[in-house]
């Protein structure tokens, strides 16, 4: 069995005496791999962060990070973690060296290996140029490298990003996610929280859905999406009376019901292209012309309705304007 | 079955079993210096803090002190001088205020709190550096008074002022920092410190003999901390230059220690509160 980096029992915190905002959270991570919790705003996820990275105390439950026991011990746990949190945390007015340099101080490198892993980082995040000016001076994903730099420079066994790419733009997101993924190639452990079911997908390796404090569904990308039944034949049709007569033609296809929707006909793919193959000649038959024909697999959207009634896409729209995001904490939605 | 990883050796650190309080007094300094540093790169606000003690001065020793009465035949330089210090160490120490609402604010601390370092560092940085800027400004200060005629005494009495000011500067600012860490910014502070640092200010000793202001305002404005640390400061400053009746009229007490020891009292007691309500609140943010 792998070793576990990340462990946390049935966490509670509540605030305010009724706000909930963790109601019992058991997570495991192992050692080396990276564990996505995916929720809207407010579902409790920085609040799990908080505690784990011992800013904040559970009113009850146990966490462990890297062994060690963070209620027990929190001050050897923060020599083991790095943090880049919602919004980057980094001294506007002090050079990016400066602020790595500072950093690494705190965390009690001597000033020669400050400075050494100050240079090493910033060559690795492409800020050497930008490194002798103020941070103010840097655009968004700039800022967000220099934060994600400062969580690393005292080489932490495993590393907390919350919310890494809100308010990045599409462009900056990804260069941020190639970042992580060789973070994650070096062995890192990570624990990465975040509302885009696109970055879930693309850097854990399993997801935590979680949801007003308890994580209601856990596993990869693909079992998560596997409960819903695998893949879906989508037809679109020129109008509502076409689909709904495609409908009836195509009944009996797969052993799932087949859907109307508006000018969509859904029909699971229960035997994959072999279903696929069946409807083109059903159509084919049935003089049916379609306007559009797609074999879809469940999105992480798809799962998240299924499990919560709403979809997390509807808070979750990336804007690039809006850099702290929420106040999850509270646990206010 | 639950197993879990020992603590990986990975870290770089070139040590983390050193004496704690060496460690707290490293951290701090690197805190300071980086505070240090913020203040040498906005000179905008160094401007601020320097040039309005100035104006001050000349104000009040050019435009009003001609009018200020009550004075026993002091000289009105020597009187004053004290009272602006007072003023600008006090309005100076609101920036340690300002500056952890900033840091808060601006997620800084959400970083530091996750590091192994010293806790206290935060605030001890804050201290050590808004101390140092605020006997810059001071010492700039008393520059400018040599220059408009301000004479005290003896050095060593303006030296153990100049000290007794800073002391009650750093309990006050103790006062901002708890206001900077329940707001939520420095306008906030500002807004919030503003009414009682004022009328603390004016309605003391500092610019006016206590004796010409309307007797409902005399008993507030002697005994008030403000004046109290005032009028200590300048019992230092004046020396053996003052005669027992300027004194008895203008410091309330002849003997400079029962003052300072007063002084002393409300330093430390307004350090003391401020400081435990401000670390209950640091350990209590999230």
């Amino acid at each position: 069995m792998t070793r576990a980096a990340i462990i946390t029992e049935d966490l509670v915190k509540t605030f305010g005496g009724s706000v909930r905002a963790l109601d019992g959270v058991s997570l495991r991570v192992p050692q080396g791999s990276v564990l996505g919790l995916l929720g809207p705003n407010g579902a409790g996820k920085t609040t799990v962060v908080n505690v784990m990275t011992t800013l904040l105390q559970p009113d009850s439950g146990r966490a462990e990070v890297a062994g060690i026991d963070v209620l027990k011990d929190p001050a050897a746990v923060r020599r083991s973690i790095g943090l880049a949190g919602q919004f980057a945390a980094v001294d506007d007015i002090l050079t990016g060296a400066e602020n790595l340099t500072l950093v690494g101080r705190l965390n009690h490198l001597s000033t020669g290996q400050a400075r050494k892993r100050t240079h090493e980082l910033l060559e690795r995040f492409e800020l050497v140029e930008a490194g002798g000016r103020p941070a103010k001076t840097y655009s968004g994903g700039m800022r967000r490298r220099l934060d994600l730099a400062a969580a690393l420079v005292a080489r932490p066994a495993v590393l907390f990003l919350d919310e890494p790419t809100t308010g990045l733009d599409p462009r900056s997101r990804i260069d941020l996610w190639k970042v992580i993924e060789d973070l994650v190639a070096e062995g890192t452990t990570l624990l990465l929280t975040t509302q885009y079911l696109e970055e879930a997908d693309r850097l854990a390796d399993r997801i935590a859905v979680v949801d007003s404090g308890r994580v209601i569904a856990e596993g990869t990308s693909s079992e998560l999406k596997g409960r819903l039944g695998g893949s879906t034949i989508e037809i679109r049709l020129a109008d509502d009376t076409e689909a709904r007569h495609a409908g009836d033609r195509l009944s009996g296809i797969g052993d799932g019901n087949v859907t109307v929707d508006g000018t969509v006909v859904h029909v699971p793919a229960t035997h994959g292209t072999t279903t696929l193959t069946e409807v083109v000649r059903r159509l084919d038959d049935e003089n049916i012309t379609a306007r559009g024909l797609q074999l879809r697999e469940p999105s992480l959207d798809d799962v998240f309705l299924a499990l919560t009634g709403t979809s997390i896409a509807d808070d979750a729209q990336p804007d690039p304007a809006q850099d702290r995001t929420d106040d999850d904490t509270t646990g206010q939605p | 079955m639950t197993t879990t990883a020992p603590t990986p050796a990975t870290a770089v650190r070139s040590s983390d079993t050193g004496d704690g309080l060496a460690w707290a007094v490293r951290d701090a300094l690197a805190m300071a210096g980086r505070n240090l540093r913020r203040v040498a790169r906005q000179p905008e606000q160094i401007v601020f803090t320097l040039v309005s003690p100035i104006m001050f001065v000349l104000l009040f020793r050019y435009v009003f002190g001609g009018a200020i009465s009550g004075l026993q035949g002091l000289n009105y330089v020597n009187y004053l001088i004290p009272g602006i210090a007072v003023q600008t160490v006090l309005f100076s120490a609101g920036v340690t205020g300002f500056a952890l609402a900033d840091d808060l604010q601006k997620g800084f601390i959400y970083r530091l709190r996750s590091l192994p370092m010293a806790r206290s560092a935060v605030f001890a940085g804050r201290v050590i550096a808004d101390t140092i800027s605020n006997a810059a400004g001071l010492a700039i200060l008393i520059l400018t008074g040599f220059a408009v005629g301000f004479r005290p005494a003896s050095v060593i009495g303006l030296l153990l002022a100049s000290l007794l000011l800073l002391s009650f500067a750093l309990a006050v600012s103790l006062g901002y920092a708890l206001i900077g860490m329940t707001v939520s910014s420095a306008e906030a502070v500002n807004a919030a410190t503003f009414p009682i640092v004022f009328p603390a200010t004016f309605a003391s000793s500092a610019f006016v003999p206590v004796m010409t202001m309307p007797s409902w305002l005399q008993g507030f404005a002697t005994h008030q901390p403000v004046s109290v640390v005032i009028n200590a400061a300048r019992s230092l400053i004046l020396g053996d230059t003052a005669t027992a009746e300027q004194r008895e009229l203008l410091l309330g007490a002849t003997g400079t220690s029962s003052l300072v020891i007063q002084a002393l009292a409300w330093t430390i007691g307004i350090g003391i509160v401020f400081g435990v309500l401000c670390t209950r609140k640091y350990r209590n943010l999230t």
